[in-house]
């Protein structure tokens, strides 16, 4: 990224040309990936020659007016077609843009399509959307995980230099891991949620991903900060990207817990997280172990509270004002039908859960419960915040499956194992690669930090990435 | 414990309409979800608070000002079915949940 | 059910227990989630944007007047005011609910706890009020047929979706349908007094659910409830009560049950109509709304709405009555029509009696008012003032009065430039007098052979001959002088 801002600043190479090679890398691979939903060819020209126009006149809009960007088919944006991975949506084009884009829109650059996602984002894989299977851009037989698989395949395809995804259990960190990119889930709040279609609305959070870790940083600089539009916008300060200085790991102190490195995890995953960390205690890390013992719960946690929050956000599609609809004698069949022919199989089966934890016999016993508990798992990470500075860990216990492996839902869910507990509790958590499998597969690690500490992350990662790179050229000597 | 009819009621309850061989599916991926989840049911929250909102927000409240809305054409543009200015819908019954 | 008439003979052996959820439209310019406009009367689906229409992604904001009228609402109706209150989902689907779900307050409302006093013949009366709290309203449906049941195809304007709502309940503690009236009646006056709410019940800025239920008179048991749903007039509100105590008394006297259920009122039919004809009762799965943090309010904000809450109507009632020694009827009229009693508190400056200004302000001046406009009380004070004086006589009063309405001068300066000063001088008036007696030989003869009511005659004469300006009284002297 650094290379193309500088040869664009000396004028060495147009925004067009740019954009134009991206399109041209979008034509070759997408057909094997299928990253993305839909490709706005005409729109980024347009937006390439526009940012031509503002370098030529000194009027840049910021270092990055006219580098390209993909951004995940869930976060509105005005005139180009919204779906949501969904047959309900697929004609669904928004009359205004998310915050997020209008900041990205704000710094110049080009949206050149929306990327493929396991319909509203629920899965794991990118499976599960009505537009067809994303694929690894690793291993074409296997999944680049999800939701934000699309977003993530789209980098590591070298299709876009960088996107948006979201992240509501691990959707931007697992297929991040899965892909071999970097991926934030930023701390609760920090990223306005305005114009992002709602999974679970006290979950969900937008975030950057890209091949490096400056990138992502710089990226989130551009997204981050409050939003009078989101309500539950903090009221943070602007993301200033920091220096990068080794300094940072001097007495650096990182919890490891325990239960993220137990019975399930692959071993070479397991090797190569504990490689990254035996690196940082070599650069002045002090490694304590610790326990997240809360973390048994976190996925039966954030599956109650997402599918009930779910089935509630979801309601609102019932082919009165957009979207799919199905003619019927009277309104209720209207909406039951339009709502059976415009949602997937796995909607449905979390509408169904979620409206079940909801009802008035259940809600006490399930949603009740699962909002305590969540308050359980939130003491639990911030008390272990108290005693470290960050805490590290795999980002998936497994590198990516094959493209239908899981056809259990319930196996499914099992993703989002290490990554559900920093949106239960609110943290933010980034996922840097680590290496690469037996099988030439991508591996992730994750780091975790109090709130707001995404700058710490971001210098932790990118030692991580330093270290990774180093071993993987020693390797190749 | 969760018998076709508990399944039906949500199904009705969500605006869904499913088929002989969906509401077997769901009725099985109810129960083995509830059954995953009896762990939650034994955590121990007496005098615990639960969370609905990640991180505490102060409530910044809009100052009551008019802003701009959005066209009536466009606001009709997306509607499956317009009419006069109107969003159509068929007969309105009443009484169901 | 067969028809019912008012009166049934088992009704006295029941008592009638009626609690009311009263929606109240907000007085504020956006809409409580959104800054789109609350003007009513705009075409169809004009004053939508992505949040009052529900689109993908749209977040609600919470608008800060909404809460502030909400809160003023409270502390005028006795509510303790919480300072921490939160939003839930209220989950249903109809065509008009936007996002299939309605924020509002369930757990912890914005107020609980309060009361209303008021008039129920002659006796004050206490009805608690059991909580107040905030909701969005939902938009409007027109229907293709004559009413929702009998229409093929509905239509939906969204304008009206959104607008801030606070929803009164009451406790069930109002005991007839005329009572519930004066609540409501009451209630509506109270809010206007505080200008939250434009109270405009034909265009459904005040809509009342309300719950009944007949208990035996002896029995300490609730009977089952009924709710009548949206009740837009207070005529339709106790025809409604009134025809539910008689059906349901009907069917207990037979031994019946009555049927958990809502119900509406079919004014045209006049009786109400179950609206439920099959399925559960709902399930509305309510929980926390993870768009919107919870309402922490300022102590010293709270207190700041309570300063501005203006003397409230059964304050003014009784301050009429007692400061001002106006009657009952007198002080209800003015408690009524504000804009009255505010030219009555200006003119009670002056040095007038109460009696006097009540007596101008509720004879024609109210009518010409009404037509016209209000007179500033400056000028009513001259008119009121140049009478108590006798400047001119009590005949002149609407001539004056007619031409302050019509031009800009002061009382005086119209009485001065059409020379309408009472004639009170006794040798001006002893001509015209004996004028009218020397004209009419035959009934100065007929008075006084005993026909006294003459008099009247000769005074209406003399009356007539200086155009109504002689003082009654001097004119009623000299002929009594001049035929005695
Ligand atoms: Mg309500
Ligand atoms: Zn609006």
């Amino acid at each position: 990224m650094k290379e193309l801002i500088q040869s664009l600043d000396v004028r060495e190479v147009s925004a067009q040309e740019i954009v134009q090679h991206h399109l041209e890398e979008i034509a070759q691979h997408d057909p094997g990936i299928h990253a993305f939903i839909t490709v706005d060819q005409e729109g980024a020209l347009r937006q390439a020659d526009d940012a031509d126009r503002r370098r030529a006149q000194g009027q840049a809009l910021s270092p990055f007016d006219g580098i390209p960007i993909a951004v995940k088919d869930n976060i509105s944006t005005k005139g180009l077609r919204t779906t949501c991975g969904s047959r309900m949506l697929e004609d669904y084009v928004p009359l205004f843009d998310a915050t997020v884009i209008s900041r990205l829109r704000r710094a110049g650059l080009v949206l050149v399509g929306k990327t493929n996602l396991d319909e509203f984002a629920m899965g794991s894989s990118t499976e599960y959307s009505a537009f067809g299977v994303t694929h690894n851009p690793h291993d074409h037989s296997r999944v680049p995980g999800g939701s934000s698989g699309g977003s993530a395949a789209a980098v590591a395809a070298g299709e876009v230099p960088w996107s948006l995804g979201t992240d509501t259990g691990g959707s931007i960190r697992q297929p991040a891991s899965f892909c071999g990119v970097v991926g934030l889930k930023p701390t609760y709040g920090w990223v306005s949620r305005y114009g992002v279609v709602a999974l679970a609305p006290s979950l969900d959070q937008v975030g950057p991903m890209a091949k490096r870790v400056e990138d992502a940083a710089a990226l989130f600089a551009l997204i981050a900060g409050n939003d009078p539009r989101d309500a539950t916008s903090a009221k943070a300060p602007s993301f200033q990207v920091p220096a990068w200085d080794p300094e940072v790991l001097r007495d650096l102190r990182v919890g490891v817990p325990e239960e993220f490195f137990s019975a399930g995890l692959d071993s070479q995953v397991e090797h190569a997280v504990r490689g990254c960390l035996r690196q940082l205690e070599d650069q002045g890390a002090v490694l304590q172990p610790l326990s997240l013992a809360t973390n048994a719960y976190a996925i039966d946690t954030y599956l109650t509270l997402v599918t009930a929050e779910a089935s509630s956000c979801l309601a609102r599609y019932d082919g009165v004002r957009y979207g799919k609809r199905v003619e019927a004698e009277d309104s209720n069949t209207m909406f039951a039908k339009s709502r059976s022919a415009g949602f997937g199989s796995e909607v449905k089966r979390r509408i169904m859960l979620g409206t079940y934890v909801l009802s008035a016999n259940h809600y006490e016993a399930y949603y009740e419960q699962a909002q305590k508990v969540r308050t359980l798992i939130k003491e639990d990470v911030l008390d272990a915040l108290s005693q470290v500075d960050v805490i590290i860990t795999p980002t998936t216990p497994t590198a990516a499956f094959q493209i239908g492996a899981k056809r259990d839902p319930l196996e499914m869910y099992l993703s989002d194992l290490f990554t559900a507990m920093a949106n239960l509790s609110g943290i933010p958590a980034l996922s840097v690669p680590c290496g690469l499998n037996s099988h030439g597969l991508p591996m992730g690690i994750q780091i975790m930090g109090g709130n707001f500490s995404e700058a710490l992350l971001f210098q932790v990662g990118y030692m991580i990435e330093q270290g990774v790179e180093g071993s993987a050229r020693h390797g190749q000597l | 414990m969760i018998d076709r009819h508990d399944v039906m009621r949500m199904a009705r309850l969500a605006r869904l309409e499913l088929s002989e061989e969906e509401i077997d599916q769901y009725q099985e991926d109810l129960m083995r979800f509830l059954r995953s989840g009896q762990k939650l049911q034994q955590v121990d929250v007496a005098e615990v608070e639960g969370t609905s909102h990640a991180v505490h927000v102060a409530h910044e409240l809009r100052p009551d000002q008019v802003g701009t809305s959005l066209r009536q054409e466009a606001v009709l543009s997306l509607g499956p079915r317009v009419e006069q200015g109107f969003f159509r819908v068929p007969r309105i019954v009443e009484g169901q949940e | 059910m067969s028809k019912v008439s008012k009166g049934v003979l088992g009704m006295a052996n029941y008592d009638t227990v009626i609690g009311l959820e009263i929606h109240v439209a907000l007085l504020t310019d956006s809409k409580f989630l959104c800054s789109c406009s609350t003007a009513f009367g705009a075409p169809p689906n004009s004053q939508c944007c992505p949040v009052c229409l529900g689109l993908p992604g749209s977040l609600p904001t919470i608008n800060e007047k909404a809460v502030e009228c909400a809160t003023k609402a409270g502390l005028a109706l006795n509510c303790q005011i919480n300072l921490f209150s939160k939003f839930d989902r209220k989950n249903y689907f109809y065509p008009d609910l936007p996002k299939a779900y309605q924020i509002t307050q369930d757990a912890y409302p914005l107020c609980s706890r309060g009361f209303l006093d008021y008039y129920v013949d002659d006796q004050l009366v206490r009805t608690e009020i059991t909580r107040i709290h905030m909701e969005e309203e939902a938009g409007k449906l027109i229907h293709s047929g004559s009413s929702i049941v009998s229409s093929d195809y509905s239509l939906v304007d969204y304008n009206r979706a959104g607008i801030a709502l606070i929803e009164i309940v009451t406790a069930p503690d109002i005991h007839h349908p005329g009572q519930a009236r004066l609540f409501v009646e009451q209630l509506r006056l109270l809010l206007s007094y505080i200008g939250v709410s434009d109270t405009k019940m034909e265009e459904g800025s005040l809509r009342v659910d309300a719950n009944i239920s007949l208990k035996p008179k002896d029995s300490d048991l609730l009977g089952t409830k009924v709710e009548i749903k949206n009740l837009n007039s207070f005529r339709a509100l106790e025809k409604a009560l009134e025809y539910e105590v008689s059906r349901q008394g009907e069917i207990l006297d037979q031994g019946g049950t009555i049927r958990q259920e809502s119900r509406t009122w079919d004014d045209r039919a006049g009786r109400t109509m179950s609206m439920r004809s099959k399925g559960d009762a709902p399930d509305y799965r309510l929980f926390p709304e993870p768009d919107l943090p919870p309402l922490c309010l300022e102590p010293a904000w709270v207190e700041s709405i309570r300063a501005s809450i203006p003397e409230l109507p059964l304050e003014r009632l009784g301050r009429l009555e007692e400061q001002f020694g106006l009657s009952r009827y007198e002080a209800t009229f003015f408690v009524h029509y504000p804009d009255f009693c505010q030219i009555f508190f200006d003119l009670a400056e002056y040095d007038l009696s109460p009696k006097a200004i009540v007596n101008f302000l509720m004879g024609d001046y109210a009518r010409l008012a009404r037509e016209r406009g209000h007179l500033d009380a400056r000028r009513i004070a001259g008119l009121l003032t140049i009478v108590k004086e006798g400047l001119i006589g009590a005949n002149q009063e609407g001539v004056v009065l007619d031409a302050l309405f019509s031009s800009e001068k002061s009382a005086r300066e119209i009485v001065k430039e059409q020379g309408l000063e009472a004639l009170r001088d006794s040798t001006e008036l002893q001509g015209v007098v004996d004028g009218v007696l020397t004209a009419n030989p035959d009934l100065v003869a007929r008075f006084r052979s005993g026909e006294s009511k003459l008099l009247g005659y000769f005074v209406g004469q003399v009356m007539r001959a200086t155009r109504g300006k002689a003082d009654p009284e001097v004119v009623n002297k000299l002929l009594e002088e001049a035929l005695s």
